[in-house]
């Protein structure tokens, strides 16, 4: 396959170590080597790479035996909270979150090892996303903006650092992203002017590195900005070893409604960042909305895909953002390769020549309501896509929907600063051709917006969720449904791994993680 | 740089109630009532506690008062404040009065109607998960502390007034009411299934301001459930409401009420949705047709 060769000396994919080597190779701690190439027995930070292709390897399930795939194991948090992270495996532990929560699970038996609670606190607890590894430590954000440093093996606490001011309005649902021995985590804050930060703590000291700003923080003059805050870095990031560069999506600008009050293109809000991991100095920035009204951040995933485009090989940065456009940049200076709508748009005028969508202020939140595609909760979310390298198809749960704005000067400028309504919506998981931005297949999956991720598989397998609570298998290259199983509402994106010969897919079906596998016996990648 | 337009194809799955405020708001007060009540004065008739139509947005009505005036002691509402920021502040606002997707509790119908948390906690252990409420599994003492809290925004509330997420029907109020009509008989297709003098009668005395234009815009699944037709191996045909679907069962209420769910690939079936044209519609209307049609379903009182 063409673009496979390419994708080998990005080196990053998951499960590509077995190949190289007839054993098993063992995570034993986490450390950078493994971190570029991921052991098939292993899920290492929250996309399972740095790519954020979320695309394994392993290919023991198939299209032909999928149908025997069976439930091994499932584990109940025993709470409310749904499971929104992915977890991690490392030595045949798998960590995983809820708010305030992590359970280190043995990965065989579903066995509770230990369970950390963050004592209770009043900032937001909408989700979390999961945690990270480096060495023999697992780094937990809270709720209320700490980093929290534990001993892998017992849950105990090496050190606590308070990552951002929890009472001013932040908090934090992200699964941080470790490059050597920079842990980089990003908090929330849509309901107060905040600036947008993402911190980079030193993994053996807990010690801050640097301040990433996205929108300049007290007492910064920054012209640029119009007055806007907010773009705040929820999502993890993904990071390319060759050029040195982290790339991380940044959210709406606030006040989130009130565009009158921020005039301008608000960088870098709703944008993509590409950053030095050792310097946190941006090296280039490519806003997906300027001067975003509709709470569109563009926080998705920046997938990583080395393969060719219009016949010459490119190192690419792939977002679908929530805003209803897929971007294709050149991720070595965030030069648009394709601007083109995956979703149903009202939005824009066009797009100008350097790729960026043009506002049409007719569709500005207005006093009587416009009614504007996509509506607040987007053409896509926090719910991670996927790229498969085979089709060359990019893989998201995206949604046709629409929804009524409105902004009048008493809404102020404020946090919110106005009032939006979803009136419908359609969910889909939609595959779009990376190199055209056509849509190839589209396959409904219900009412609304769906929570689920993806995850393809180099044998032509795409998991993901549906809407009313089914975890399935689609065929990658058409979309035609292979497999399902009714496990509740997934909340997270599937992820794959090896363990004792065996191939494991692990899903959260609302406060459950599920097991599923071949039956034992069955012929094994 | 290429620009790549593409044109999706919107494929009818069965439509969404999405959007829809949830079922425990108010419904329209008469203004006469609303009044009375502002001046401190007792409707005449305890329409008070007459139920109101689910349907209905709070946001562009005014606030309903609580039933039975209820006092907490401040050590609980304080106690209440963080817990209810944690749990329910990022959908309903820190201060209750809305937030990202979740509407203004201070205007919402059951709190209004709730007693020392006799609405609220039953509603809170079941939640409405296809709306996207969780339930909610407290302790006797954090739910009374949340319901304190609650009932204190909601006092403060109603002394101050407006609503962070406030429409106000005069907001809306911007529409040709004859370019309405046209548009309701001619390219709007609106005429193909309503009649002004029919299931139209009176709908601007049923709903009002932001109510009315939701409703207008998709009223929901919930209100005009699919039909479908189901053709089993019998050779029997079977017409009945769609309860609900995903991709591999159907489930139809019978004429008890029961549920019966079918396997799609078992059945031949049909699914008539009259949301379906209502998505459509999206789609094509502009803001300026959105609110001339409004001006013009808004005289149907």
């Amino acid at each position: 396959m063409k673009y496979t060769r390419a994708l080998l000396s990005l080196g990053v994919e998951i499960g590509l170590a077995v190949f190289a080597s007839t054993q098993w190779a063992s995570a034993q701690g986490v450390d950078l080597n493994k971190l570029l190439l991921p052991p098939a027995d292993s899920w290492l930070n929250y996309h399972g790479g740095y790519s954020g292709q979320r695309h394994t390897g392993l290919t023991g399930i198939t299209p032909e035996n999928i149908g025997k795939l069976q439930q091994v194991w499932r584990f109940q948090t025993g709470q409310n909270q749904q499971i929104k992270s992915s977890p991690i495996l490392v030595d045949g532990v798998l960590y995983i979150t809820t708010p305030d929560n992590i359970w280190a699970v043995d990965a065989r038996t579903a066995k509770e090892l230990w369970h950390y609670q963050n004592p209770p606190n009043d900032a937001f607890h909408i989700g979390h996303r999961g945690a990270a590894v480096y060495k023999d430590t697992v780094y937990l954000t809270t709720p209320d903006c700490h980093l929290i440093a534990l001993n892998a093996k017992d849950g105990t606490v090496k050190w606590n650092v308070v990552i951002a001011d929890s009472k001013r309005g932040y908090w934090s649902t992200n699964a941080p992203l470790i490059v050597r021995n920079h842990v980089l985590v990003g908090v929330s804050g849509d309901f107060d002017n905040l600036p947008g930060q993402l911190k980079s703590v030193d993994a053996d000291t807990g010690e801050t590195q640097w301040i990433f700003y996205s929108t300049p923080p007290p007492g910064v003059a920054q012209p640029d900005s119009g007055g806007a805050t907010g773009g705040q870095m929820w999502t993890t990031g993904t990071y390319d070893p060759d050029l040195n560069l982290v790339y991380v999506g940044t959210g709406n600008p606030t006040p989130v409604l009130n565009g009158a009050a921020r005039p301008g293109n608000n960088p870098w809000t709703c944008s993509i960042v590409a950053l030095n991991p050792d310097t946190g100095k941006q090296v280039w920035g490519f806003q997906a909305s300027p001067h975003d009204t509709h709470d569109w951040d563009a926080n998705e995933v920046p997938v990583l895909v080395d393969a060719s485009f219009d016949g010459q090989p490119r190192k690419m940065l792939m977002q679908a953002s929530r805003n209803g456009y897929f971007f294709v940049l050149d991720r070595t200076n965030g030069k648009s390769l394709l601007t083109a709508p995956f979703a149903t748009v009202n939005w824009a005028k066009g797009i100008d020549p350097e790729g960026h969508p043009i506002p049409d202020p007719a569709k500005y939140p207005s006093k009587d309501g416009v009614l504007v595609a996509p509506n607040e909760s987007g053409a896509t979310n926090f719910r991670p896509p996927s790229f498969d390298p085979k089709t060359g198809l990019f893989i998201v749960s995206a949604q046709d929907g629409y929804g009524i704005y409105f902004f009048k000067p008493e809404h102020g400028a404020y946090g919110w600063a106005g009032a939006d309504y979803a009136v419908a919506g359609k969910a889909f998981l939609r595959a779009i051709d990376y190199q055209t931005g056509r849509v190839v297949w589209n396959h409904p999956i219900g009412d609304g917006a769906g929570t689920a991720g993806v995850l393809t598989t180099e044998t032509g397998l795409t998991f993901s969720g549906d809407v009313p609570g089914n975890v399935m298998a689609l065929r990658s290259s058409d979309g035609t449904t292979l497999w399902h199983e009714a496990v509740g509402r997934m909340g997270n994106a599937p992820i794959m791994y090896v363990l004792d010969g065996r191939q494991y897919l692990i899903v959260g079906g609302g406060s459950s993680l599920y097991a599923f596998a071949l039956p034992q016996g069955e012929v094994q990648p | 740089m290429r620009i790549a337009w593409i044109s999706l194809v919107v494929l009818t799955v069965a439509a969404a109630v999405v959007g829809q405020e949830p079922g425990v708001q108010p419904a329209g007060r008469p203004a006469g009532q609303a009044k009375a009540a502002a001046k401190g004065q007792s409707p005449k008739n305890q329409a008070k506690t007459a139920p109101r139509d689910p349907t209905q947005s709070p946001a562009s009505q005014p606030v309903p008062r609580t039933v039975t005036p209820q006092v907490y002691p401040i050590e609980q509402i304080q106690a209440g404040a963080p817990r209810f920021v944690a749990q329910c502040g990022f959908c309903h606002g820190r201060d209750a009065a809305g937030g990202e997707t979740g509407p203004d509790l201070t205007r919402s119908d059951l709190v209004a109607q709730d007693q020392r948390g006799d609405k609220i906690g039953p509603f809170l252990r079941t939640g409405r998960p296809e709306r996207g409420m969780p339930a909610f599994n407290l302790s006797a003492m954090d739910l009374g502390a949340i319901v304190a809290f609650i009932h204190d925004q909601k006092t403060k509330s109603e002394a101050l007034g407006g609503g962070r997420r406030s429409v106000d029907a005069a907001d809306l109020a911007t529409g040709d009411i004859a370019a309405g009509r046209r548009y309701f008989n001619g390219a709007g297709r609106c005429a193909g299934c309503h009649s002004p003098t029919a299931d139209l009668a009176g709908i601007a005395t049923r709903y009002r301001g932001l109510a009315l234009l939701q409703r207008m815009l998709y009223p929901g699944r919930r209100q005009t459930p699919p039909k479908v037709t189901l053709s089993l191996s019998s050779g029997q045909t079977v017409t009945a409401p769609l309860a609900s679907e995903d991709e591999f069962t159907l489930v139809i209420l019978d004429p008890s009420g029961s549920r019966l769910t079918y396997e799609k690939s078992a059945v031949t079936y049909k699914i008539d949705d009259p949301m379906s044209a209502h998505f459509d519609q999206l789609g094509k209307y502009t803001d300026v047709d959105m609110h001339n049609v409004f001006a013009y379903l808004d005289t149907l009182k």
